[in-house]
């Protein structure tokens, strides 16, 4: 009796783990085909020469020896998306955090607020990066007209915003910005999330607002500010559509990405190894920058009272 | 005696009564930075070429030329692009919704061998970029003659293509359903499949709004794949369409305008009709992602 009990309850297990696969398997054909072999074909087409006419041929680390010691546009790309993450991420932060604070007070109208803050997200990144073109324009634009009597006062030339290498990396960054209610929005549910008594007893010690915010807001948001610098960092290194929209790269390759010389190798050189080399130096760079950020997160982020 | 008490109090109350009125000011002027590209886009729309040059000294359009919107539409083929987007648009919402309410399914309520260390890897693929599997995808793409269809932007989503992030929140949602309500379902001799469809589908419905909605946003939105992917220009989306008008019509920011908002508008209306929904699901992949 015993035994017969086991063995169909083993039966049962057996039925289920088949189940869970049956369930699984769309998605688990789809990871295996769709991302773990195309993930490892890379890594071996990028030691290789192929331009998906002759066969590709086996050239070992040639591709990564020739963008490293002798492709000046490699390390101009490089140095572009560096910039670029190292301006757009904390500068990010620092306006989601900052609009999150505003609206975490009691107030009337904050989900209106919190709409328009959030809405330039919806937009098509097209629709954004041509709007942006128009406000930036140099001598049409909204932006140079904004700020005429600035530049009369200092008696300087308006700027030229995305049409001038000087200015094209932080004009982009700064329509970045434009996106920052996305990481507000998860900022702002995880400040609602702390408990009030934590306040309370803080302005019974006589905690004034920056105090509280300090000691008590920012630590307890640090979960999420987290994601968003993560999240943050890989998308800023694979930071190419509104490039290739507003700027072609330029001028003189100062939008120039990675990813956008990754795009160029591919779809206009067709040397799908050494494309693919690029696609893995990005890979390593992000896997590098997340564990290095895991680890600093182990001892900076408040993971809650169970952990 | 009761009249040194209640002074500060007054005090209190107007002090909180000012603060909120700074912060009402600062709010408005903040907001307005936000919001104002959508006005004067609106507004660049319905000028003539000539009042697109005056700036500020033409702040609202004299004369709204609604027929910017006509041009537009009729300056390239709107409606093809319009029903290429449409038909990407809802099968990868189908195949995403297939897809990633299977897998939620078995992280969610079945036991099998490795599920937990799959669920790792799924959480991993959240981070590696796209371009590491972009050349042998599209190697393969160009092998199986797909890449003068539409395929490579559509079966992707029936296999969990993109979909790792819908497929945790689902996951979530359904570890939410208590166990009771499948188990006597059991009881009762209904298999997982009749428990998957009859149980957790019909109480998921927010969750799967939510999904539908994000994977539309992101497909009716999407530049990149249709970019690689789609090389007949009779495929073209609106995304793609909306770029060749830019190349043609380079300094006509009136009928570019005009475009884009149309481009814009069902993304817009949607997140207004679901702004509910939208919210709780970047918080929900925020917070506890």
């Amino acid at each position: 009796m015993k035994s017969e009990n086991t063995s169909s309850i083993k039966k049962l297990k057996k039925q289920e783990n088949i189940i869970g696969y049956l369930f699984a398997s769309p998605w688990l054909l789809g990871i295996t085909l769709l991302g773990a072999f195309p993930i490892l074909a890379s890594l071996y087409i990028s030691f290789t020469t192929y331009d998906m006419i002759s066969a590709p041929t086996f050239i070992g680390l040639k591709n990564y020896i020739i963008l490293f010691t002798n492709d000046t546009i490699f390390w101009k790309s490089m140095w572009n998306t560096v910039y670029h993450v190292m301006i757009s991420v904390p500068l990010g932060l620092v306006t989601g955090i900052s609009l999150a604070l505003l609206l975490n007070n009691k107030i009337k109208g904050m989900s209106v607020y919190r709409t328009m803050f959030y809405l330039p997200n919806v937009v098509s990144i097209v629709a954004m990066a041509l709007l942006w073109m128009w406000l930036f324009q140099p001598n049409f634009g909204v932006i140079n007209e904004l700020l005429s009597p600035i530049y009369k006062l200092f008696n300087m030339e308006p700027l030229q915003w995305y049409q001038s290498a000087s200015t094209s990396k932080i004009t982009l960054i700064l329509m970045g910005m434009w996106t920052a209610g996305g990481s507000m929005v998860i900022y702002l549910a995880q400040m609602q999330d702390i408990p009030v008594s934590l306040y309370e007893s803080a302005e019974v010690d006589g905690a004034n607002w920056i105090q509280k915010t300090i000691h008590i807001t920012l630590p307890l948001m640090t979960p999420s500010i987290f994601f968003n610098f993560i999240m943050g960092i890989i998308g800023g290194f694979q930071v190419f559509t509104i490039a290739y929209i507003m700027t072609n790269g330029g001028p003189s390759r100062s939008t120039y990405y990675f990813a956008y010389y990754m795009f160029d190798k591919m779809m206009t050189d067709h040397s799908m190894g050494m494309a693919s080399a690029m696609a893995w130096i990005l890979l390593i760079i992000i896997l590098i920058i997340t564990t290095f950020a895991l680890r600093l997160n182990k001892r900076v982020v408040y993971l809650g009272e169970e952990s | 005696m009761t009249e040194p008490v209640k002074k500060p109090k007054l005090t209190k109350k107007q002090k909180r009564r000012i603060k909120a009125a700074i912060l009402h000011v600062v709010l408005i002027i903040a907001s307005f930075g936000f919001v104002f590209p959508f006005l004067w886009m609106l507004f660049t729309a319905l000028k003539t070429p000539a009042e697109l040059l005056q700036g500020f000294q033409q702040f609202f359009p004299s004369d709204p030329q609604w027929g910017n919107f006509v041009k537009a539409v009729t300056s390239i083929p709107f409606f093809m692009y319009l029903k290429n987007s449409l038909i990407i648009v809802v099968l990868v919402v189908t195949g995403t919704l297939f897809s990633a309410t299977t897998a939620a399914y078995a992280f969610a309520k079945l036991r099998w061998k490795g599920r937990d260390k799959w669920f790792l890897v799924m959480l991993a693929t959240m981070m590696i970029p796209i371009q590491v599997i972009l050349i042998p995808t599209y190697i393969m793409y160009s092998y199986l003659g797909w890449l003068s269809t539409r395929l490579p932007l559509i079966v992707p989503a029936f296999f969990g293509g993109g979909a790792a992030f819908y497929i945790f929140l689902l996951r979530q949602f359904f570890k939410g359903i208590p166990k009771e309500l499948t188990e006597s379902a059991i009881i009762d001799g209904a298999n997982h499949l009749q428990i998957f469809f009859k149980i957790m589908l019909p109480l998921s419905k927010p969750a799967l709004l939510t999904v539908a909605l994000f994977t539309f946003m992101a497909t009716w939105n999407d530049y990149f794949g249709p970019l690689i992917f789609l090389s007949n220009p009779d495929h073209w989306t609106l995304a793609i369409g909306l770029r060749s008008f830019q190349t043609q019509f380079g300094g006509r920011y009136d009928l570019m305008m005009a475009a884009s908002i149309l481009i814009m508008l069902p993304t817009l209306l949607l997140f207004f009709f679901a702004q509910k929904s939208f919210i709780e699901g970047i918080t929900f992949t925020g917070i506890k992602g």
